[in-house]
């Protein structure tokens, strides 16, 4: 009963529907770092224009749950021409770095198979915010706690599908069960592939694989994601490891240290 | 856009880089005492006390910056309690959960030897349980406690570790041993400056400290060099400003090397005096800046 | 091409997308800039600026030139029968080829056009007819003329194709390179693509928006289009067609119902002092005359209908209806000249509603200054717009231009209610109505527009109901009654909102007698007994209580049972081209309309028998055609509407049936489109010595000030266009947050080449100019724009979004301070896609 979404970034037009339609449904303001004060102006004004591309939010944070970003790949004599664009949220990990890391259970995975931070018991530790391999999880100076993408808990605990996908206009954003989803992901990678386009799915296998995953056509590096994603916590055995192994390396020199002078000074004081 | 956007913590250095360094020198003092205790004779016991002495004030520090650092200080007994089901809550895999539960074993450890020391200093006593006091299971607590004690001077680097912060990632899985071995170093040096305060001449003690912390001290000079290896272009940020000054300069030159090279200079020499102030102090704060820059490494 | 649809038309251009990835249909982008809707297509082609029509030019003669298009049956059936290719044209008629630029009948002044030589040769007219079904009928049936002559053979040098072909002869592949800026490569590709792509089996479609229309050529550029795709076969076939996305939610509707200054609900023509517009008689014949063989000879019962429901009972046949005191235009009030009425004090009152001239108006700095001279103006609008508050904080009073204590006009700022708070219905650029319910109470004392304007009605028609003068007439009759019925206001706070059922059921029409709806125009009548406001919309109420824009019934292809198409649920307009001469589906692939000849046509022979034969639409779509006229009938000469067109016209709104490859009537500016250039433009125009339209609508008067051709002054050409993350002037993006933060800034795109040129940094300040003013915006500097060589000279084109104004949470100078008053000649649209700058880094006044 997994549900999840498939991101077709090949029909995405960038339109970011899907950036203001998630701002609304789960009542997120304006990103208060993109406003300032204007002279003679008593409300506040944006001021964040960046100059890259038609990009001017940057990245997710606690208020910005969906990000889309662009990528110009343009030659210098304009033959090559691509601008891809690529809506990005939280992927709703099988194998979670948020959830794992959260020491208070405040990050749980629902039955529907989406992970989802409940506001009221995060104390705010940011454990979680490195332990997300695809920077998604965001901390609000706000509210002191950590915020994400909740893949639309409360509407599709209700039979409803994500805001996002359901405000996406050109379908770039699919919602359901990831099975399905994968069908129709494998259809389409089929169908680019047999025109001899190189394209990918990325998301499969990542974290024992992505709820939320995504058609490429170049390297998952050009749109922002990690090559090789790592689930954190798989270091935590071997790194526990290493750091017992030490341990009992620096015991066994204090044993070495303190037992053999201890010997050696009795030794000493019965010759 | 670099592809490898994975977010900062912001965790403040001077509430987390501190605890770390705080913990972590109040668990080596620990475990340097209760190796004492365990393994030396029971005459000789100025080391165990003045760790016990060390261990837990220093380990009252701990929550302050610990908390002050939480979104929301107050719900900090999240960490040990589930707020929704207020049942006790811990999470294997997560280093912060099980660090907070090891913590306050530890603390207990240490309290318990605290009084202990204080009972068998004649500074408080307990009428009442006078009786039970010689059968009190010390040797079970010191080893609970040196146990926990390493758990919390290893784990902050394994927290680190078990990020995918790219620094932090890439210097998996060394970092868990370089904040225990740097640990049980500023360890040492706090009982050694206890004791010079205290005046208290250990004088055999002491020299098996000091050749204890010598090893531990190489051992670090090696683990940082493999470290660095193994991070690779993730530690570019390490010969810019104003790491130069803090990693280099700071933690290895001033905080290991420089002390390593005055205790061989001084090996034979006797205990106390102003120079094995200074190189005490050169430890614990080397130990500080290293905590500081290996967490900013990872931050910036 | 002119559309940049992804971005404009996010949600519709879904189903371009769909055909992309579904049906693997090739999308293609012609336009100056690599937009997001060039991201998304198989080929983009950037042209410069205004150079449309010298490639659509050579795509018609590419097309007409080609082998295929030469042997393949399918274009020469299509092309004889169903357009005008085949009709011979007056001997006189003289194309721009033999007058270097200009057709025969321009005007000693050079300032218009007289079209008596682009006429048809015609047969001899008919005897004159009586019969007709009504005394305006009869009049026009006196008025048929003869029969256009035409050789089906095509080789007549003065039939229409070969006129085409001459016209055309010198637009090549290599002349698109030079004008244009594209490769001939490029240029060859998307004509082979799109003469690949129709046929019998296929069918190519261009979409086009503002990129087309907003030039003095705008309606030309639409035409050449049009020529191409007729040419091609591809209009009244499924996927096929010449698409104008519209702008505005239901801007379509609003033209439909007549917000244009010249033109009646339902395309009737405003009537004109300035014409032979007398009675109702002469406006008929004169409008209707031209017409009389298409369809729009049932003009009179429109026209007279539109009275009856525009007047009510006072309407009747012995005061024509009360066309009299119907008011009647003057002279073009068109916006540009209007504002320039009301710059020299010519206009008193103004009330603005559902627009912000102060930004969205060309030279928006002395529409601001107009607005100056204006003893009151009301606005109505959610926020307080740039025009509401010129007065007190516009650039020119925070300049000390304009002082506020000595701007006299007086300022009714009125809050308007939002689509939510309100019912009623959009017409989409498909001619699709769809019906919108109210789902809250507008807040405070804001108000619907359909509230205020009938509340105003009301009272005005208080305020004369004593008057006996003549001029008051029309006020005091004014059929003016839209109480709601108790039950539809029972859920709201708001009682007095008036019926928008019942403005719908005016303007579908109904028997006067019983004030039951019409079901069909067809049942309109001249007489006096029908009232109808608007025709086209007829038989979206086909009886009490049943509204055919509520409906929501989809299904996988045409979706009649989804709202209401006018005309009569067509959604495909002269749908009869999609069947062949002789009635039968051009293919199985392209089927929609066709001749079913054993089909039970419901009517008897006068034997009795039954009658067989029908056109037929399986899937649902409404036929465009007469339904029982079989494809080999041919008309009546002596006869009106239907009666005269025979059973190949596809094309019924037209008086001979066809579409028109030559328009020998009703543009101004040429029965051909012809390349001129931009009326500011960096280079002299290649192909003739006329260098822009002729008869382009221009305003030479202070504050207006054109550049010259080359102008070294204003060497860069500068477009204005949109962008997803917010709406026109921005009133309805600029004051939402999460809209502000995606788009913060008015910005200017430039090539990384013109940046290195003038040490423009990405996202720093650039200063642009014009004769009309200075802003400045933030550069974003990105090789999708691109310089181009037009005929061996570097030309530099900048893009310039025009959003933003100095309220609301984004700010930023407004665009259109740059731009001029010029206007296309045939509907006064201004030039906003095309002008001449100069661009600086840093910002104004020299700070950097
Ligand atoms: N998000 C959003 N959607 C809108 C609107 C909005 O403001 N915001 N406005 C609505 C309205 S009112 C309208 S009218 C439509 C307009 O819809 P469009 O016409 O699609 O909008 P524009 O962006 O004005 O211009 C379209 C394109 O024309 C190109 N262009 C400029 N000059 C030329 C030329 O000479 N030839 C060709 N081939 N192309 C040229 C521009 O580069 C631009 O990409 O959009 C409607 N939809
Ligand atoms: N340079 C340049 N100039 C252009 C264009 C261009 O491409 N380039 N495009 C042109 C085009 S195509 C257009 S359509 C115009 C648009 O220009 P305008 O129509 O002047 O601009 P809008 O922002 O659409 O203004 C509509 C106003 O109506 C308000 N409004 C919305 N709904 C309602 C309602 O129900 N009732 C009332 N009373 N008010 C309402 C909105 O808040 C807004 O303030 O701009 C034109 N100007
Ligand atoms: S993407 Fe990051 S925030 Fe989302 S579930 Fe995976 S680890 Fe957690
Ligand atoms: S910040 Fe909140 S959600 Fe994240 S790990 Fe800490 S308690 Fe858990
Ligand atoms: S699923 Fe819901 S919460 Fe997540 S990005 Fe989409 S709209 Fe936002
Ligand atoms: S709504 Fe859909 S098409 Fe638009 S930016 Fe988001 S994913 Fe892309
Ligand atoms: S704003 Fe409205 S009309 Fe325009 S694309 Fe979006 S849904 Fe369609
Ligand atoms: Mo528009």
């Amino acid at each position: 009963m997994a549900k999840g979404m498939f991101i077709d970034t090949t029909i995405c037009t960038g339109c970011k529907s899907c950036q203001v339609a998630c701002k609304q449904w789960n009542g997120l303001a304006a990103e208060p770092a993109h406003f300032g004060k204007r002279s003679g102006v008593p409300y506040p004004v944006a001021d964040n224009f960046t100059g890259d591309s038609y990009d001017n939010t940057g990245s997710l944070s606690a208020t910005d749950w969906r990000h889309v970003r662009f990528i110009e790949q343009i030659d210098e004599q304009r033959r090559e021409k691509r601008w891809l664009f690529s809506s990005d949220s939280c992927k709703h990990c099988s194998d979670a770095g948020c959830l794992n890391a959260c020491p208070t259970k405040a990050i749980v995975r629902t039955d529907l198979g989406n992970v989802v931070v409940q506001q009221e018991t995060c104390i705010g530790c940011k454990f979680c915010i490195p332990s997300c391999p695809y920077g998604v999880i965001s901390f609000s100076e706000e509210t002191g706690t950590v915020h994400k993408c909740t893949l639309c808990n409360d509407r599709i605990h209700n039979g409803l599908g994500t805001a996002c996908a359901k405000a996406c206009p050109t379908g770039s954003i699919r919602f359901g069960e990831v099975p399905d989803l994968r069908r129709r992901a494998d259809a389409r990678l089929a169908q680019l592939k047999g025109k001899g386009e190189k394209a990918q799915i990325y998301g499969y296998e990542e974290a024992d694989g992505l709820k939320v995953f995504y058609l490429f056509t170049d390297r998952p590096g050009v749109y922002g994601q990690p090559e090789q994603p790592v689930v954190p916590q798989r270091r935590l055995v071997l790194c526990s490891l290493v750091t017992i192994l030490t341990a009992l390396g620096i015991g066994v020199a204090a044993l070495v240290n303190f037992r053999e002078r201890l010997n050696g000074k009795e030794e000493h004081h019965e010759s | 856009m670099s592809p490898d956007n994975v977010q900062v913590p912001e965790w403040a250095w001077y509430y987390i880089a501190v605890y770390f360094f705080v913990a972590g020198t109040s668990a080596g003092a620990y475990f340097i005492g209760a190796m004492e205790e365990l393994f030396s004779s029971a005459k000789e016991r100025e080391v165990s006390r003045a760790a016990c002495y060390v261990a837990f004030p220093l380990l009252l520090l701990v929550p302050i910056p610990l908390i002050a650092d939480l979104g929301r200080p107050g719900r900090f007994w999240h960490l040990f309690i589930y707020n929704q089901g207020g049942y006790p809550y811990l999470n294997l895999q997560s280093p912060m959960s099980v660090g907070s539960w090891v913590l306050l074993v530890f603390g207990g450890c240490t309290l318990l030897s605290f009084l202990d020391n204080l009972v068998a200093d004649r500074v408080i006593s307990f009428p009442l349980f006078s009786r039970y006091y010689n059968r009190i299971p010390r040797k079970l607590y010191a080893l609970v406690g040196s146990l926990a004690g390493f758990f919390i001077a290893g784990y902050t680097g394994v927290l680190l570790n078990v990020t995918a912060r790219p620094f932090w990632a890439a210097t998996s899985p060394l970092m868990g041993a370089l904040f225990l071995v740097s640990g049980a170093s500023t360890g040492a040096a706090a009982i050694s400056l206890y004791l010079i305060w205290r005046q208290r001449n250990a004088g055999e003690e002491v020299a098996r400290l000091e050749s204890f912390d010598r090893a531990l001290m190489i051992s670090e000079l090696l683990l940082i060099a493999v470290l660095l290896v193994l991070a690779g272009h993730t530690a570019q940020l390490l010969v810019t400003l104003p790491f130069l000054v803090m990693f280099w300069l700071g933690a290895v030159a001033l905080g290991i090397a420089a002390p390593l090279w005055f205790k061989y200079r001084s090996r034979r020499q006797h205990f106390g005096g102003a120079p094995h102030l200074a190189h005490y102090l050169c430890i614990l704060a080397g130990g500080l800046l290293l905590r500081i820059s290996l967490l900013q490494a990872g931050q910036l | 091409m002119g559309s940049n649809m992804a971005e404009c038309h996010p949600v519709a251009f879904r189903w371009p997308l769909k055909a992309r990835t579904d049906h693997d249909a090739v999308l293609m982008h012609v336009d100056p800039r690599f937009t997001r809707t060039s991201a998304a297509c198989n080929l983009h082609v950037p042209i410069r600026a205004g150079s449309d029509i010298a490639f659509l030019g050579a795509l018609i003669k590419f097309v007409i030139n080609s082998k295929r298009w030469n042997e393949d049956p399918f274009f020469r059936e299509y092309v004889v029968n169903y357009t005008n290719a085949a009709t011979l044209v007056n001997p006189e008629f003289r194309d721009t080829e033999e007058l270097d630029g200009v057709f025969s009948g321009l005007a000693p002044d050079g300032k218009s056009y007289a079209n008596a030589t682009w006429s048809y040769q015609r047969n001899q007219a008919p005897p004159k007819a009586k019969g007709g079904v009504g005394p305006f009928s009869d009049l026009l049936l006196q008025q048929v003329p003869g029969r256009p002559k035409t050789d089906p053979t095509l080789q007549d040098p003065n039939c229409v194709l070969q006129i085409v072909r001459k016209h055309y002869a010198r637009y090549t592949p290599d002349l698109v390179e030079k004008v244009c800026g594209c490769s001939a490569e490029q240029f060859l590709k998307v004509a082979q693509t799109m003469l690949d792509n129709s046929g019998r089996d296929k069918t190519a479609n261009i979409t086009y928006a503002v990129g087309w229309t907003q030039h003095t050529v705008g309606v030309q550029i639409i035409r050449a289009a049009a020529m191409l795709q007729a040419l091609l076969g591809n209009i009244g076939r499924p996927g096929g067609g010449v698409l104008a996305l519209r702008g505005h939610a239901t801007i379509q509707g609003s033209t439909d119902i007549a917000t244009l200054y010249h033109s009646l609900p339902a395309y009737l023509n405003m009537p004109d002092g300035r014409k032979k517009h007398d009675s109702l008689k002469e406006f008929i014949l004169t409008e209707a005359g031209p017409l009389a063989t298409s369809y729009w000879g049932n003009y009179p019962k429109f026209a007279v209908s539109y009275l009856k429901a525009q007047f009510g009972a006072a309407a009747t046949a012995e005061n024509d209806y009360g066309y009299d005191y119907h008011p009647k235009i003057t002279g073009d009030h068109s916006h540009m000249p209007m504002m320039l009425d009301m710059a020299a004090g010519k206009i008193k009152g103004f009330f603005v509603m559902g627009q912000n001239p102060a930004v969205g108006g060309q030279n928006a700095r002395l529409q601001r200054k107009a607005l100056a001279k204006l003893d009151w103006m009301v606005v109505r609008d959610y926020f307080e717009t740039e025009t509401a508050a010129f007065w007190r904080n516009s650039p020119e009073v925070l300049s000390g231009e304009l002082k506020t204590a000595d701007i006299k006009t007086e300022v009714f700022f009125l809050p308007a209610a939002a689509v939510a708070e309100m019912e009623g219905s959009f017409t989409n650029t498909q001619r699709l109505l769809q019906q919108h319910d109210k789902a809250a109470d507008p807040p405070g004392d804001a108000r619907s527009d359909s509230w205020f304007t009938y509340q105003l009605g009301k009272r005005l028609q208080k305020m004369y109901a004593d008057s006996a003068s003549n001029l008051d007439w029309g006020i005091k009759n004014l059929a003016w009654d839209y109480e709601p019925e108790a039950k539809e206001v029972a859920p709201w706070r708001i009682k007095d909102e008036p019926s928008a059922y019942k403005v719908l059921k005016e303007i579908n029409g109904v028997t006067v007698a019983d004030q039951k709806p019409l079901a069909t125009f067809a049942n309109l009548k001249e007489d006096g007994s029908t009232a109808c406001g608007a025709w086209i919309y007829t038989g979206v109420i086909p009886e009490d209580g049943k509204n055919n824009a509520a409906r929501r019934k989809p299904d996988q292809w045409i979706s009649p049972n989804w709202g209401f198409a006018w005309p009569a649920n067509r959604h495909i307009m002269y749908n009869r081209a999609s069947a062949d001469s002789q009635g039968k589906p051009w293919s199985e692939a392209k089927k929609l309309v066709f001749w079913d000849p054993d089909a039970d046509s419901g009517t008897k022979d006068p034997a009795g028998n039954t009658v067989r034969g029908k056109w037929v639409a399986p899937s649902g779509e409404g036929i465009d055609f007469q339904p029982t006229k079989a494809p080999t009938m041919v008309g009546k000469d002596a006869a009106l509407g239907f009666d005269w067109l025979s059973g190949n016209d596809a094309f019924i709104m037209r008086a001979d049936g066809k579409a028109w490859l030559f328009a020998p009537a009703g543009l101004v500016d040429g029965p051909l489109p012809t390349h001129y250039e931009p009326y500011e433009s960096p280079v002299a125009n290649r192909v003739y010595r006329q260098q822009s339209n002729p008869v382009a609508k221009v305003w030479r008067t202070e504050g207006n000030v054109y550049h010259g051709v080359a102008d070294p002054k204003y060497p860069i050409v500068v477009s204005t266009y949109r962008v997803t993350e917010h709406h026109l002037s921005g009133t309805m993006s600029r004051w939402l947050p999460w809209l502000a933060e995606l788009m913060p800034e008015l910005f200017c795109e430039v090539s990384p080449e013109l940046a290195a040129e003038k040490g423009i940094r990405n996202a720093g300040y650039v200063t642009i100019v014009t004769a009309r003013g200075e802003i400045e915006a933030r550069a974003l500097v990105t090789r999708r724009i691109k310089p181009f060589v037009i005929d061996g000279k570097k030309v530099h084109e900048i893009g310039l979004p025009w959003h933003w104004g100095w309220q609301g949470n984004a700010k930023g100078d407004v665009a259109n301070d740059l731009s001029a008053m010029v206007g296309d000649p045939n509907v006064s649209i201004h030039e906003g896609k095309v002008f001449t700058c100069d661009i600086r880094a840093g910002r104004k006044g020299g700070r950097s």
